[in-house]
């Protein structure tokens, strides 16, 4: 292995555990944040709501994402319904917070990088245009009907 | 590689680039031969400054991410308004290295 070569997996390898500890503390936050707020969505006035969302206190309209909790909350009390009419993006959040700790110490423990390939082979897909286009319509009709909600 | 040459480049793209990294950069672009120059001439980098007022107006959206070649995180920070609103803050302040750390590896792989 030449020296550039091993710069190379070096970098590779920073990258990773960059990566999966980003994740890692995310998926920590997100589980946090859900404990809290299911200590108080239920009983808060309106005008004490949880609201994190940067875009819908600064303009008063909903994001793509406004909603993502109530959907994640619902999806725990196995209302499927509920969960797709606050915000279908919750169900990917959900999948994602459930999965992505346990594969990435899978990884750790067999010291394998399975994770790491299929990240960057769906990051590969991204620069595909039908897809890009695809996910841009999803998001945006997402949008429009969050803002007719009125979430 | 020819020393004027290589000095004009970094003079045009030294910004786009982590300051320590450029020392490293004029080495290997000294090293280069002619063939590869057509290769690294035409490169396109991102700027650090117009992804930083991206980030500043749509960060909350992962826009930002999402321009320098970051699409997972793009997708982390559509998902979540932007990280609970936290990581969008926190980005307005690292989505610069960020930018310079994705040209820094765009030029390695075509050095390679």
């Amino acid at each position: 292995m030449s020296l550039r070569d091993l710069e190379n997996n070096n970098l590779r390898i920073l990258t990773k555990n960059k990566l999966y500890s980003l994740l890692i503390l995310a998926c920590m936050a997100g589980f946090i944040w859900l404990f809290m707020s299911g200590q108080g969505v239920e009983k808060a006035s309106p005008e004490h709501k949880y609201e994190l969302c940067l875009i819908k206190r600064i303009t008063d309209i909903p994001c793509p994402s406004c909603g993502a909790t109530r959907s994640v909350r619902a999806l725990l009390l196995g209302d499927f319904k509920a969960a797709i009419y606050w915000n279908p993006f919750g169900i990917i959040i959900l999948l994602v917070m459930i999965i992505v700790p346990f594969w990435i110490s899978f990884d750790c423990l067999t010291k394998k990088s399975t994770f790491f390939q299929s990240y960057q082979k769906m990051e590969g897909l991204f620069q595909k245009k039908w897809i890009i286009i695809l996910t841009i319509l999803l998001v945006l009709s997402n949008w429009i009907w969050n803002i007719q909600k009125g979430l | 590689m020819d020393v004027q040459k290589v000095d004009m480049f970094l003079m045009t793209n030294a910004k786009y680039f982590d300051s320590h990294e450029v020392p490293r950069i004029k080495t290997r672009l000294l090293e280069m031969d002619e063939a590869e120059w057509s290769r690294v001439q035409f490169l396109q980098f991102k700027d650090p400054t117009m992804i930083l007022i991206i980030s500043l107006f749509a960060g909350t959206l992962g826009v930002d991410r999402f321009m320098i070649g970051d699409t997972g995180m793009g997708i982390g920070k559509l998902l979540t308004c932007g990280g609970f609103g936290i990581w969008a803050v926190i980005d307005w302040f690292m989505i610069m290295g960020a930018t310079r750390e994705k040209n820094m590896s765009k030029l390695a792989q075509a050095l390679r």
